[in-house]
């Protein structure tokens, strides 16, 4: 196995991960909003970022939006577009609580994964984007994907540095109040509704970057990469990171991804025991997710990480 | 402590209630014939008072902005708030409880009362800078000071949940109390209190009273608040029956026979 591949994949996708686990965290564990399409503002960055950067269409395109403008604007307006694209959706959404705000926002997504399929002139249907460029060369004697490892790492630390800074403020004490009993908290001048808008607002704006850092990673804006199962991932990071801390967060991220990605690697002998592995991953998957939630490892070493500090 | 009966004669209350009204599922919870109406003066102990279900807690959700009015309006110092949030009535300074005591179940009781302050930190603009630290410290003090004051001091560091009822309730006012509110309304604050806790709910009372705060209190114990109010608002059937002085309250005969049951109020 190539092991040093796989940690800086893992680095990678576990960054890009994390750091949609992370706003999902800031949603759900301190916001109280329950959102099951989080992977609409993960493609709205990817998309964003793929229609700012690639060239005008030529040929057999059907795409009618290429821009060519440079990488790291794009990256900008990929953050802005998500911010956009959550009070737009936010709007009608933030309204309701529970059940019906996690089943608005899955309906939201997958409406715009049907857009994104079924509207060749945005995003090309389902062949998708594929002229997104990696804007990272090596780097000296670094090679390109550890330079693009350590950008999703420093996207990943830097939404964990704002969040934290955010939550450690009164702002996240007046939202875990909000959390606990907004009627209690409205009676203490909270404006719950203004600052759950807030939180979905600004949750989404790393999301968007994440998404574009995506489309550069994977060189590719197709629907097929931003279907529900991502919302579903990031769930279950969130969930085998303990929802309540936001180093638990990043450590179950990067656990699942890490266990997919060595499920991925392995070096199979023959195509018979590929085909073993290959049906037994789902079996092993349960069986870990039953072990990770029963002894909540991920959770224990953020506390200690917390401890720590 | 002003008349009912229109509008004119409520001039110069601190709170008003002028006409209002509540229906739920149909069924009149508050308001009568002609809607409930009543005034506040400031500075004033006023007792809510009357059997169950006579729409002593929805006065009081209309009033704080839990619930809006069908009619008429509520007037806090001769603004408007009847359509006001919650959160927006509680920044112009009323404050309340509730009949089930409500708690913030992740936080310590210190921070607790401290969730209950208004800091600068808590706008978006401020949080993600460090000036909020500088006030933090004030409402911190604060804070403990307002616990020693319930005397929950020595369960600063507790979880909520490990509170007693009683404590719980005089957590509620202390949340209240740190925001120094110009008005207060209670819900049945000594309701599962112990003697010993409803003695110093008591005398907070009074001392908040002496200090100028306007305090409105729904109370079943009317042993307690006939004793600490100066003036009692009687509500049956979502209407006013009666209002007055506790002496004239004790010796209204309507109030007997719809509320006292006959028996002796104190």
């Amino acid at each position: 196995m190539n092991w040093p591949q796989l940690l800086v994949t893992v680095l990678t996708l576990g960054s890009i991960f994390g750091v949609v686990t992370l706003s999902l965290n800031l949603q759900y564990a301190r916001g109280g909003m329950i959102n099951f399409g989080i992977v609409a503002y993960f493609a709205v960055g990817a998309y964003t970022y793929a229609i700012f950067t690639q060239p005008p269409p030529q040929g057999l395109d059907q795409y009618k939006f290429g821009f060519g403008w440079p990488w790291w604007t794009a990256v900008i307006v990929a953050g802005l577009a998500a911010l956009v694209f959550a009070a737009v959706t936010g709007w009608p959404t933030l309204r309701l609580r529970g059940e019906y705000l996690a089943l608005t926002t899955f309906a939201f997504a997958e409406v715009f994964h049907s857009l994104l399929l079924n509207e060749r002139r945005i995003g090309n249907g389902t062949v998708g984007l594929a002229r997104v460029e990696r804007p990272f060369g090596d780097w000296g004697p670094i090679e390109e994907k550890y330079v693009f490892a350590g950008a999703a790492a420093l996207l990943l630390v830097a939404t964990l540095l704002v969040f934290r800074r955010l939550l450690v403020s009164p702002y996240g004490r007046a939202l875990d109040a909000i959390r606990d009993d907004e009627t209690a908290a409205l009676a203490a001048g909270k404006p719950a509704q203004k600052m759950r808008r807030q939180v979905f607002l600004i949750s989404a704006v790393p999301v968007g970057f994440a998404g574009a850092v995506y489309a550069m990673f994977t060189t590719l804006a197709q629907p097929s990469l931003f279907t529900a199962e991502v919302t579903f991932i990031v769930w279950i990071a969130l969930v085998l990171g303990g929802e309540r801390s936001v180093y638990g967060v990043v450590l179950g991220t990067a656990g699942l991804v890490f266990f997919e990605e060595i499920v991925r690697a392995w070096p199979f002998e023959t195509v018979r025991s590929a085909q073993i592995a290959a049906s037994v991953e789902h079996v092993v998957t349960g069986l870990v997710f039953i072990a990770v939630l029963r002894y909540q490892p991920f959770q224990a070493a953020a506390t200690r990480l917390k401890v720590s500090k | 402590m002003t008349l009912p009966g229109g509008a004119a004669a409520l001039n110069g209350a601190l709170l008003e209630a002028r006409h209002i009204s509540k229906r739920f599922s149909g069924l009149q919870a508050v308001g009568g014939s002609d809607g409930l109406s009543f005034g506040v003066d400031r500075g004033a102990f006023v007792g809510l008072i009357g059997p169950n279900g006579a729409g002593k807690s929805t006065t009081f959700d209309l009033m704080s902005g839990v619930q809006t009015s069908d009619t008429g309006s509520v007037l806090f110092d001769g603004h408007d708030i009847t359509r006001s949030s919650p959160d927006t009535i509680a920044e112009q300074g009323i404050g309340r409880t509730f009949q089930t005591p409500r708690a913030f179940e992740s936080l310590t009781v210190l921070q607790n009362v401290v969730a209950g302050a208004t800091s600068p930190g808590e706008s978006l603009r401020w949080a993600f800078g460090r000036s909020w630290r500088n006030h933090e410290t004030e409402i911190v003090e604060a804070a403990q000071a307002i616990l020693r004051r319930v005397g929950l001091h020595e369960r600063a560091a507790a979880r909520v949940s490990d509170l007693s009822g009683g404590e719980l309730r005089m957590l509620e006012v202390a949340r209240q109390l740190v925001r120094d509110p110009t008005v207060l309304l209670l819900d049945e604050p000594t309701a599962g209190v112990h003697p010993g806790l409803q003695e110093r709910l008591a005398a907070l009372l009074q001392d908040l009273h002496s200090g100028g705060m306007t305090l409105v209190v729904v109370e079943h114990n009317l042993h307690f608040l006939l004793a600490l109010a100066d003036h009692i608002l009687v509500l049956a059937d979502g209407a006013l029956l009666a209002q007055g002085p506790p002496a004239d309250i004790r010796a209204d005969p309507a109030v007997i026979s719809a509320y006292l049951g006959g028996g002796d109020a104190a």
